[in-house]
Parts: C-alpha cells; structure tokens; sequence
C-alpha cells in the first residue's frame, strides 16, 4: 500500500516536472515567434545558392520586416523620407555570411545620370567591435562602425565611419552584391566572408549577438546622404541559446510551477472526498 | 604678414565688412584672392568661357558646364533663372542658409552634338546645325536686353566662382568636401571626400557648381590654383586663364588684402567695385565695376539725359551701393573731361600686366 502511495506520488512529480519544462521551452515559442530586433541566421549550403536574390536558400529563411522612419539630421527636407519598411532575411555558409534586404520602389532610379537624378541605394550597418554598441548614427570615433552600401548605380562599397559625414570606403571592398528588381520591388543580396583578420573591419565569426542597423534610400525623392529611411538597432542572432531575454524563461517556468501547484492541490483536495 | 592684417583674419573675420580696420576676411584664411570685372569693357566674344573651358571643362561629364560664362543683361542667365533657384544665407549672421534648388539640365542647356560630319565630309548641303532640337541653352537669348529702340539696352556680366568670404557650399556639404583654402581662400571641392550628393549644388546662390554626372562627384571653378602656384612652364606665376586670355583685358586679379593692389582700392577705398547680389549674403570676392552705358536718345537722335541702363535694374543686380559708385564714377569721369587727374580712372584704365595682376605680393610670408 505504502508502495503504491510512493510511487503515485513520484509519478505526479515527474508529470509535474515535463509540464514545467514544456511550459518553459515551448510556452515562448507558442506566444511570439521571436524576441524583438532579432534577425534569425540560418544555416545553408552553398548549393541552395544565397548569392542569388532569388537562390532556393531564401525560401527557408524567416524574413523580418524592419521598420524604418526618417533619420534625424539637419540637412534639408531630411524628415521627408519614402521608403517605410523593409525585409531582411539573413543566412550563411562556412564561409561566407549573406543578407537579403528587400523594399517596395515604384521607381528603379539606376544612375544619377543628371544634376537632379540620385539612385536607389541601402546600406547596412554593424559595429567594428561587436561587443559594444555605438552610437546609431554611423558610429562614433571611439566605436567606429562597417557600413555595406549598394546602389542601383554600380558596384557596392565598403566603408568605415565614426559619426556622420565621416564614411571612408575600404581600399578594396570584400562585399559582393546582386540584385533584382521585379515587381516595383527592389531585392538586394549583400554577402561578405564570415571571418576577417582586416584592421577596422567586422568579423562574424563571433560566438555573440551582433547590432546590426539598416537605413534605405530612394532616389526619385532626391533621398542621398543623411537624408534617408533608417531603422533601430536590431541584431543579428549568432550568440549561444537561448535566444530570448532571460526574463521569458523565469516567467515561464513560475507560470509553469503554478499550474503544477493548482493541479496537485486540486488532487489533494479530491482524494480527501 | 602685417599686424592689422592677422587682427582682420582672425577676430574680424566673421563679422560684417570693416573698411577703415583692415580687410574683412573669412575666419582662418591668411589671404584672400580676388577679382574686379570692369563691365565696361566686356564685348561679350566669350574668349574668357572658351579659355576656361578648354583648359578645365571639356569632356568627361563636364561638357554642360562653364565654370566661366558670360550672359547677356537683362537676361535669363545660365543656368536659366539661377537668381530664382535659392541659397546662400537668410541673414548677415550667417548662421541660417536660405533653401535652394539643383537646377534641371534644360536649364543648363546640354552639349549640342552637331552635323559637322554630313556637312564638311558628306557633301550634305545642309546648314551646320544641332542635331538634337534644343529649346533652351546657354546665352539663348544674347544680346536681346531690353527696352525700346532707339533706348534699348544690354551689357555682358561675365561670371566665376566668387570664391566667398561666407561660402554657403561649404556650409551645406555634410562631408566637409568642400571648403575654403587656407592660404588664399580659393574654395575647392575634394574630390576624394565629394560623394556627389549635390548640396553645394543647392546651397550656392550663384549656381557655380556643377554635378559630374559621369565622375559622380560635383567641380566648380579652382580660380585656376595651379596657374597661380606657378605651376606653369618654367615655374610662371600666371592669373587665371579667363582674366589673361580677356582680349579687352577687363579683369584684375589679385588680393583683396594687398592694400597696395587696386583691388582693394577699387573695392574699399572708392567703392565702385561691388559684388554680385550682395543680398545673397555670403561676401562675394569677385567684384564688378557696374557699366555705365550712353544717355537714352531721342526719336530724332538727340541725347536725352536720362539713363540708358536703368538703375533700380542695377540696383537689382549690385544692391543699392551702386548708386554711390555710378556717382563716384561720374564725378571722377568730369574731373578727367575738365583736364584735371584721378587716380580712380587710372587704375580703370591701367594697361600693365604687373599691376593688373598681383598674385606674388604675399610669395615671402
């Protein structure tokens, strides 16, 4: 009798004990899909071809669309600014790191090609030292920033800068980009080697979270140089699990107790009957 | 360098024009080129825009631009109503920049590609024209003025770079590649810093800079540096080549802190040489001496007296200063006729390259 009372009890506690650990892993993942700003990087290989905007690689990755609004910034008509959202899809190789950003233009712009023509163009920003962030606005002197340009123009540049005004293109740019434009929408895939030993350049080959911002600019609006669409901070997700704040796990797991304790005060009280 | 001139680089340098104490300057530069046009003698032959833009301007992007041009008055101008396309400063303080506009390329007029092929090789007995149908271009509508004959009346205003005391270029670019030399002033664009977002290209009042639309970045007038380096053949100092190639010699060319120069006397001591649309606010360093056409005459031939020219125009273009210079002219002018001397009229009508073109004064400091 006493055996079976043991082992009723043991039984409970480990029902109890999956309920708590289900509540706690899989409860985030029901609610939102991922913690806020997080630009997911998966894993691919080098057949699915992510170079290609449209490489088979991209139909796996989670996009993200990232808002972005006018950048502060006292040039003139800066606050007027076109471009609202855009889609950003991050994958990788071994080797080399990719992103696929993606907006809705009317207008190719593809040259400036008179004195009132600018082209379309983005870019990406991530800090040089991916263990603080700097300043949102193109860095600072003290934490300088990489910035990943494209424009409909050309060739994409890679250039450094700390602050406004201050962008200095690498003497031989390691970005690559290929682009569509379909459908009044521009799709841009920017890549670069995962790993570099380059002075004042990013390295991704980091076991953390690393800032990453985007800014977008359209050219039928005369939108060049500070006067741009631009987003938060966001990051992408390279750093060890779990990828959400800390704080979600400790909710999860009272949310998850609290049951467990409702369940076996309920079961008490029933066999007391 | 003299004493009085540091004081007027440095403390003075951002305020308002101060005659009597020295020469006003831009805050940091030691020196100051400048230039006086004399519109009286300008026949309009272009040879200055032709000096210019064969040594400057021709190809690779730049075919549209003139760094030097000559357009008629009253006129339109190049590029077509550049006075109504906004810049330079909202006040004297220099501190808010008035909004302006990057002008459309009809309003430069493009590089006309002509049927010189057809007609000089082809046997075509076409006439030599554009092959494109141009509506707009640079000096469309010359030597067309205004008024009614026999009181009609034009005159040329050839016009560069006027290299600013307060230069709204500068101000505007967000990169700093743009900015105002040291040791003379000249103001250049660094063409490794421009990335040809054309804010100067807005921000100038007198349009005087221009987008390369092949280099991608935006070039205006150097004041010819490398000629008044003495970069030249065997090391000659030379003044820029629309003010030495001007076959009525109309320009001179020095600095507007040489207080021995006419420059600085005809800018500062008689005030007759008076900067383009000073309203703009951003202290021209080119300067003209305003022209002074013939009486208006009657319908039977007769000389009238009343102005040809007339000046609430001028005033429009050199501010109201230029009634005094009209006058001062005028009055030096009697002088002459009576057989007396002025000095006035003998810078204006001096002849010797030595003193028209002072560009070695500061060579020692």
């Amino acid at each position: 009798m006493r055996d079976r009372k043991g082992w009723t009890v043991a039984a409970w506690a480990a029902v109890a004990a999956c309920f708590v650990l289900a509540a706690a892993v899989v409860g985030p993942a029901t609610v939102s899909a991922r913690p806020a700003n997080q630009i997911p990087v998966e894993s691919v290989s080098v057949a699915d071809d992510p170079q290609r905007p449209t490489g088979e690689a991209w139909d796996t990755a989670p996009p993200v669309e990232v808002p972005l609004t006018s950048a502060p910034s006292g040039l003139p008509n800066a606050s007027d600014t076109s471009v609202e959202t855009v889609r950003v899809q991050s994958v990788r190789t071994d080797e080399r790191f990719f992103l696929r950003l993606s907006w809705a233009d009317d207008t190719a712009d593809r040259n400036a090609s008179g004195p009132r023509e600018f082209a379309d163009a983005a870019a990406v920003q991530v800090p040089v030292n991916t263990s603080a962030r700097p300043p949102i606005s193109m860095g600072s002197t003290r934490n300088p920033v990489n910035v990943w340009y494209w424009h409909a123009g050309g060739e994409s540049e890679e250039l450094l800068a700390g602050g406004p005004g201050t962008t200095t293109a690498f003497e031989s740019a390691s970005v690559e980009t290929s682009t569509a434009y379909d459908d009044g929408r521009w799709t841009v895939v920017l890549s670069r080697n995962v790993s570099t030993a380059a002075a004042n350049r990013t390295t991704l080959a980091v076991d953390r979270d690393v800032d990453v911002a985007f800014a977008v600019w359209n050219g039928a609006n005369a939108e060049r140089s500070g006067r741009k669409a631009v987003s938060e901070w966001h990051h992408f997700a390279l750093g060890p699990g779990p990828r959400g704040p800390p704080y979600e796990s400790i909710l999860w797991t009272i949310a998850g107790l609290a049951i467990v304790g409702t369940t076996l005060v309920t079961i008490q009280a029933v066999r007391r009957n | 360098m003299s004493g009085r001139e540091t004081d007027a680089g440095t403390e003075t340098g951002a305020s308002t024009p101060t005659p009597d104490d020295g020469v006003d300057l831009a805050e940091g530069v030691d020196h100051q080129v400048a230039m006086v046009m004399d519109l009286n003698k300008c026949i309009g032959c272009q040879t200055c825009t032709v000096a210019c833009k064969s040594l400057w301007t021709e190809g690779g992007g730049r075919d549209y631009m003139y760094w030097n041009n000559v357009e008629t008055r009253p006129g339109e101008g190049y590029p077509r109503d550049w006075e109504n396309s906004g810049g330079g400063w909202k006040s004297g303080e220099h501190s808010e920049r008035r909004p302006g506009e990057i002008p459309a390329q009809e309003d430069y007029g493009d590089a006309w590609e002509f049927n010189h092929g057809e007609v000089m090789y082809d046997g075509s007995d076409q006439p030599l024209r554009p092959q494109s149908d141009p509506e707009w271009g640079p000096n469309w509508d010359e030597d067309r003025g205004d008024g009614e004959y026999p009181n009609s009346y034009y005159f040329y205003l050839p016009r560069i770079c006027n290299h600013c005391t307060h230069p709204s270029c500068v101000e505007a670019c967000p990169r700093k590649a743009i900015y105002k030399r040291e040791e003379d002033g000249i103001v250049l664009i660094d063409q490794e810093r421009c990335r040809g977002y054309r804010y100067c290209v807005e921000g100038c009042p007198y349009k005087k800079v221009y987008y390369n639309a092949t280099k991608k970045t935006s070039e205006k007038c150097i004041f010819c540096y490398p000629r008044i380096e003495g970069e030249g053949p065997d090391g000659e100092t030379f003044a820029p080549a629309c003010a030495e190639d001007c076959p009525p010699q109309l320009r001179l060319v020095g600095f507007l802190d040489d207080e021995q120069g006419p420059i600085h006397k005809l800018v500062n001591e008689y005030e007759v040489a008076l900067p383009l649309h000073p309203e703009y606010r951003t202290q021209p360093n080119v300067y003209y001496i305003p022209p002074f056409a013939p009486p208006q005459h009657s319908e039977d031939g007769e000389t009238v007296d009343v102005e040809r020219i007339p000046r609430n125009y001028l005033e429009k273009l050199f501010g109201e200063r230029v009634h005094d210079a009209l006058d001062t002219i005028e009055r030096e002018r009697d002088k002459v006729d009576r057989g007396g001397s002025s000095e006035l009229l003998d810078l204006l009508t001096d002849t010797n390259p030595a003193r028209k073109y002072r560009l070695e004064v500061f060579d020692d400091d």
